[in-house]
């Protein structure tokens, strides 16, 4: 099974690295999209389906709380996981995105691995990803 | 000389620079700042009192290969854009790194910025402040750096 992915994120780089995880873990990628703030995102998903969404905190124009609370307050994605993949410490900061509705996040700096059993988890695949057995998917 | 902030600054490079760009720095003792590089990077945690400003040093050579290690690529790929984001990319972590590991009450994590040290000869721009300097394979590959500003 394949996901449409969304990943969020004012680093170039950032986003690089996590399409390169997502395939090295054997995440199966569908359509790939990327924003670099929060207010791009919710550009982007109007009329898209995505399977699952991941996301910084800190960027500028809208940050990673104003993003999930518009993703709420709009009813866009309702049922899509969004997962925050972050620098952030704060931990008033981190239970916002929580009851907001995050899935989860992922602390950086993190090792490949810490992804893949963090969203087979996220997405229901019990027997987790085939890791490192796939290279397919969107290049970025 | 050892600072106040410098043995959780040592772990947290460390443990960035090792987990997310594959290498390992040997730290120097704090100095006076007087090696020169070429690219610098700051973030702050700012509340309502002050602004903890932390500053990276890099040579163009460790930010070069540390972006080759982080994107998966050869460093004659690595495009100047990518360099700079890169080491915006670490700045970023290192100051989420202190701020998880320091009382972080009402402390917010900014975003970081980058600029190309350009210097007179003969002159160094960090001279006024101790850092903590760092190598690779001991070749000088960076310092690092905290101070406060009022809020």
């Amino acid at each position: 099974m394949s996901y449409n992915v969304l990943v969020v994120d004012d680093s170039r780089s950032m986003r690089k690295v996590i399409w390169k995880i997502l395939r090295l873990v054997g995440f199966e990628l569908g359509e790939c999209l990327e924003a670099s703030n929060g207010q791009e995102a919710l550009d982007l998903l109007e009329g898209k389906w995505i399977d699952l969404i991941l996301s910084d905190v800190n960027m500028p124009v809208m940050d990673g709380v104003g993003f999930i609370r518009s993703l709420r307050e709009k009813n866009i994605c309702s049922d899509t996981p969004v997962v925050f993949i972050t620098t952030e410490a704060n931990e008033d900061r981190l239970n916002q995105l929580m009851d907001l509705g995050a899935s989860g996040y992922i602390r950086k700096p993190f090792r490949p691995e810490e992804i893949g059993t963090f969203l087979s988890r996220i997405m229901g695949e019990t027997d987790g990803f085939r890791m490192g057995t796939s290279v397919e998917g969107c290049d970025f | 000389m050892v600072l106040e902030w410098e043995p959780v600054l040592k772990d947290v490079i460390f443990e960035v620079v090792e987990t997310m760009f594959f290498s390992v720095v040997e730290f120097q003792d704090c100095g006076q700042g007087d090696r020169s590089f070429d690219y610098e990077s700051e973030i702050e945690l700012q509340n309502h009192d002050e602004r903890m400003v932390i500053s990276l040093q890099l040579s163009e050579e460790f930010a070069r290969m540390i972006t080759a290690g982080f994107l998966g690529i050869e460093e004659y790929q690595v495009k100047d854009e990518d360099l700079l984001d890169t080491i915006k990319e670490l700045t970023n972590m290192v100051g989420g790194g202190y701020h998880a590991r320091i009382d972080n009450v009402g402390r917010q994590l900014g975003i970081p910025r980058v600029r190309k040290i350009v210097v007179p000869n003969g002159t160094n721009a960090a001279q006024a402040t101790v850092r903590l300097d760092f190598n690779f394979f001991e070749e000088p590959a960076g310092s690092a750096a905290l101070s406060y500003l009022p809020g």
